[in-house]
C-alpha cells in the first residue's frame, strides 16, 4: 500500500464529518431551525466552552459507565455463549429469552429497575449489560460454532479437550463475529447509560443533564450532552476499528487484496 | 520407533448402513500402506477408526497392544487431513507447533523440531507468514510438518494432497517421502491416485464400493528411496495395470 493511498484513506472520513457538520451548521443557519429542535454544532461547541469541566466530567461518568456496562456483558456472554455453543438444546432454549431482551424497549422499564435496586450506579450497570448481552451471545455462539471441521478434527486426535479447544479455536473463531456485535453494542451501552442516568436520582452523567435540560425545555444544554455521547461513540469505534485490525490482521474483512510475505509474490 | 497395527473383525455402520465390513488386517511396523477405492467406499471412516475418532460397531483395533482411543491420548497417531486446517491467526511455525502445545505433558520426550522440519520441506524463510499468504501447496506442507512434529510412530493421511494441481501433488510425494526417510512411522494412506499410492507405498490395498471390503491387497516392491524416474519404470507400470485391473473388478456390480 502507498504512502498516499494511506493518508487518502484515513483522510476520507475526516472529509466526511466536515462536509456533514458544514452541512448541518448551514441547515440550522438557513432555515432558522429553533434552538430546542436542533442547535448548530457551532453554538453546542459555544456552550460547551462555557462549562466544560462540567461537561467533561459528566462525559467520563457516561463513559464509565457504558463501558462497564459493555465489558460486563461482554464477559458474560463468553461464558453464556461458550455453553450454548455446545448445547444445541440449550441454545434453542436461550433463543427466545435473548430475544425477548432485544426486542422489549428497555427504556420502558428503567423506572422499575431504578426502583428495584435502589437507584445509583447499580441499575445503570444492570441496564446497561442487559442490552448489550443478546448481541454479544449470537455473536459468541454463531462464531465459536464457525469454527473450520477439519482443525476441530485435528483437535480431536490429540485428545484436546473442552478448554484447549474452546481457547485455542472456538474464541479465535468467534473473534470476527464479536467485533461486528461490538461496534453495534457501543451505541446501545452509551444510550442505555444515559437514559438510565437520567432517571437514576444520582445526578450524574450527561443523561442526567440531558434530562434536567428536556424538563426545562433548554435546547443548549440537552443538545451539548447529545453532542458529547456522539463524540464518545464515535472515539469508542475508534478505538474497536484499532483494536480490530491488531487482533483480526489474519481475517479476510482486515486484508489487502493481493497480501504477500515479505514482498515476495505468492499466491494468493 | 514405528507400531504395527492389526485390525481384527473390525466393522462399522451408521444406524443400518454397514459401512465398513468386518474385516482382518496387519500392518507391519514402519511400512506404508495406502488405501484406494471409489468415492464414499468408506476408506476414510477406516482411516478414522484407526485414529480413534470413531468407534467401531465391532471387532477391535489394536496399535502396539494398545486402542487407538489410548493412542490418541498419547498422542502416538499423527493425522493430516484433506484440507491443512491451519489456523489462519497463528504464523506458519505456531501452526506446525499447535500439537505439540495441547496436552503438553503427553507430548513425546524425542519429537523432531518443527523448524528443522519446516526447513527441510522448503518453508524455512516463512516460519512468520501467515497461512494466507501461502499458496495451497505450502499450506499442505505445514500440516505435513504439524503432523511429523509430534514424532508419533504411527501417522494416518486422508488424501492429503487431493485438493492440489498435478505438479504440486508429485512434488508433495517426493516430500513426503523424504520426510519418512528421517522420521520413520507406520503410515496408512488414503488416496484417489493409483500412481501415487504406488510411488509411496509398501503395500496397496484397494477397497470395494461400501461397505468396504479388502478386495486386493498388492505388495509394492519397488526399490527404495525412490526417485521421481521410478514412474517410468517397467515395474512400476505393471502394478499400477494390475491395481487398476483390481479396482475395476471392485466395481462391478
Amino acid at each position: 500500500m502507498s504512502t498516499r493511498h494511506a493518508i487518502a484513506r484515513s483522510i476520507a472520513p475526516v472529509i466526511g464529518i466536515t462536509v456533514f457538520l458544514v452541512l448541518w451548521e448551514l441547515t440550522v443557519r438557513v432555515l432558522h431551525v429553533r434552538p430546542f429542535v436542533l442547535r448548530s454544532p457551532s453554538d453546542i461547541v459555544a456552550y460547551l466552552g462555557k462549562a466544560p469541566d462540567d461537561f467533561a466530567r459528566a462525559a467520563w461518568v457516561t463513559a464509565r459507565h457504558a463501558f462497564t456496562g459493555f465489558a460486563i456483558a461482554g464477559v458474560v456472554a463468553l461464558a453464556v455463549g461458550a455453553v450454548l455453543a455446545s448445547s444445541p438444546f440449550l441454545e434453542r432454549a436461550a433463543q427466545p429469552v435473548l430475544t425477548l431482551i432485544q426486542v422489549t424497549p428497555f427504556a420502558a422499564y428503567i423506572g422499575a429497575v431504578v426502583v428495584w435496586l435502589d437507584g445509583g450506579d447499580p441499575p445503570v450497570r444492570f441496564i446497561t449489560s442487559l442490552v448489550c448481552v443478546p448481541a454479544f451471545v449470537f455473536a459468541a455462539v454463531a462464531g465459536m460454532r464457525s469454527a473450520d471441521p477439519a482443525s476441530r478434527e485435528l483437535f480431536a486426535s490429540v485428545d484436546a479437550g473442552a478448554w484447549q479447544v474452546l481457547w485455542r479455536l472456538r474464541l479465535p473463531s468467534a473473534l470476527p463475529s464479536l467485533f461486528v456485535a461490538a461496534r453495534y453494542n457501543v451505541g446501545l451501552a452509551l444510550i442505555a447509560a444515559y437514559l438510565v442516568e437520567g432517571s437514576n436520582f444520582a445526578d450524574a452523567g450527561l443523561g442526567a443533564i440531558g434530562k434536567r435540560a428536556a424538563a426545562n425545555n433548554l435546547g443548549d444544554p440537552l443538545w451539548a450532552t447529545i453532542f458529547c455521547v456522539a463524540l464518545l461513540g464515535s472515539v469508542a469505534l475508534i478505538a474497536i476499528s484499532a483494536l480490530e485490525r491488531t487482533l483480526l490482521h489474519w481475517h479476510p474483512s482486515q486484508r489487502q487484496v493481493g497480501a504477500s510475505w515479505a514482498g515476495r509474490a505468492v499466491r494468493p | 520407533m514405528s507400531a504395527a497395527i492389526t485390525l481384527t473383525g473390525l466393522a462399522k455402520s451408521f444406524g443400518t448402513l454397514a459401512v465398513v465390513e468386518p474385516l482382518d488386517l496387519d500392518i507391519r511396523a514402519g511400512s506404508f500402506v495406502s488405501i484406494v477405492g471409489p468415492s464414499g467406499c468408506g476408506k476414510s471412516t477406516l482411516l478414522r477408526l484407526v485414529a480413534g475418532l470413531e468407534q467401531p460397531t465391532a471387532g477391535d483395533i489394536s496399535i502396539d497392544g494398545s486402542s487407538p482411543a489410548h493412542g490418541r491420548a498419547r498422542k502416538r497417531i499423527a493425522m493430516v487431513p484433506q484440507q491443512p486446517g491451519l489456523l489462519p491467526w497463528r504464523t506458519v511455525e505456531q501452526n506446525a507447533r499447535l500439537l505439540l502445545e495441547i496436552n503438553p505433558r503427553t507430548t513425546a520426550a524425542h519429537h523432531p523440531d518443527p523448524r528443522d522440519l519446516l526447513a527441510d520441506v522448503g518453508l524455512g524463510e516463512f516460519l512468520d507468514a501467515f497461512p494466507h499468504q501461502l499458496s495451497g501447496g505450502m499450506q499442505q506442507r505445514v500440516a505435513l510438518v504439524r503432523g511429523f512434529a509430534l514424532g508419533a510412530p504411527v501417522v494416518v493421511m486422508d488424501e492429503p494432497f487431493a485438493a492440489l494441481d498435478e505438479i504440486t501433488r508429485s512434488e508433495m510425494r517426493t516430500l513426503l517421502a523424504g520426510l519418512l526417510e528421517r522420521h520413520p512411522a507406520t503410515v496408512v494412506f488414503v488416496t484417489h491416485s493409483i500412481t501415487e499410492a504406488v510411488f509411496l507405498s509398501d503395500r496397496v490395498l484397494v477397497c470395494s464400493p461400501r461397505p468396504a471390503r479388502i478386495v486386493a491387497d498388492v505388495t509394492v516392491a519397488l526399490e527404495r528411496p525412490r526417485v521421481d524416474s521410478v514412474e517410468d519404470s517397467a515395474g512400476f507400470a505393471a502394478i499400477c495395470a494390475e491395481l487398476r485391473r483390481e479396482l475395476r473388478m471392485a466395481m462391478r456390480p
